[in-house]
């Protein structure tokens, strides 16, 4: 199913340039309802408060990791099954292996282009 | 209790040398270990204002090419709205140019796309200066540890002073009062009579 162009989306990032690119990016392909986080704790206070449907996240950041944030979105019955991609500089196997074991929907790696961003969105919205 | 040991006493004498040696080396590197070690803050604070720096210029360029790309839709669509007028009373060609014309403009939106893109090179450099900056606080720790254990502590120690470091970073220090503002500039320019 594409993706609805509607959709709430939260970026979640500590550099608040990156957190500016992917929401300029997105709207760029359409999608104007776009919220932002600092970090994952702040995510999932936004996510609890608000219906999401699409989370893109870093995964270095302070109080809370990306990683982390995903855990703990898989394990929270009511949002588990929001889509979630994951933007990281971070383009070690293992921690990809690591994000594909905790239900991440795709993955990017840092620096990418606006393309590259529409394809994974497009796979994950197929 | 040493007596009938002279070899122990030996030894014991020579490990005594060993370790009055040993203290003197230190002694002769304890000031630059304090001046290291004293300079290491300041060396950090200029890298987190690398972070600053950058994140302030990728943020104005940002702002820049937003306006750019809110000006282009508005463009498009009044392009749009001029070639379908143009269509409706029937001048074809000059709707066929306008519409040429604005698709090419169009190309120029996946070029503001591309400098917003590249502008996240500012995130990876601010995340490696962030790691250099954990790096530096580790090793001013360790120094630290270092003056304190060998009591290398000097009072006539002028750590801003010693070596290609401490001139590099009382350049960097000076560039923080000496670099001016182009308001401040122009203001010292008028004073001196320029227009």
């Amino acid at each position: 199913m594409p993706a609805d162009p509607n959709m709430k989306i939260l970026v979640v990032d500590d550099m608040s340039t990156m957190r500016r690119i992917v929401k300029n990016i997105m709207k760029q392909l359409g999608f104007a309802n776009v919220e932002e986080a600092e970090n994952g704790q702040d995510a999932l206070d936004k996510l609890r408060a608000d219906s999401f449907g699409f989370v893109i996240s870093d995964w270095n950041m302070p109080v809370m990791t990306g990683i982390e944030l995903l855990r703990a979105i898989r394990a929270d019955d009511k949002l588990k099954g929001i889509p979630v991609l994951m933007v990281t500089a971070e383009a070690q196997k293992e921690n990809l292996v690591e994000a594909i074991q905790a239900g991440v929907s795709n993955y990017i790696v840092k620096p990418f282009s606006a393309e590259i961003l529409q394809e994974k969105m497009n796979k994950i919205f197929k | 209790m040493l007596n009938g040991s002279p070899k122990l006493y030996d030894e014991l004498g020579e490990l005594a040398r060993y370790l009055e040696t040993a203290m003197r080396k230190m002694a002769d590197v304890g000031a630059p270990m304090v001046a290291g070690s004293a300079q290491l803050p300041q060396a950090t604070a200029h890298l987190l204002d690398l972070n600053k720096m950058t994140e302030a210029g990728t943020m104005e360029v940002m702002r820049l090419t937003e306006i750019i790309q809110d000006n282009r839709a508005m463009a498009a669509k009044e392009f749009a709205s001029v070639v379908s007028t143009l269509e409706a009373v029937d001048c074809k060609t000059l709707a066929a140019r306008l519409g040429k014309t604005a698709s090419e403009l169009a190309q120029d939106d996946k070029h503001l796309m591309d400098i917003m893109t590249a502008l996240s090179f500012q995130d990876l450099v601010a995340q490696r200066v962030k790691k250099l900056v954990t790096i530096v606080e580790d090793v001013q720790c360790k120094l630290v540890e270092l003056v304190v254990v060998f009591g290398l502590k000097q009072e006539s120690a002028t750590p801003e002073t010693q070596g290609k470091a401490g001139e590099m970073l009382k350049q960097l220090e000076a560039s923080k009062s000496t670099a001016i503002k182009q308001d401040l500039a122009d203001e010292l320019l008028s004073e001196f009579g320029f227009k």
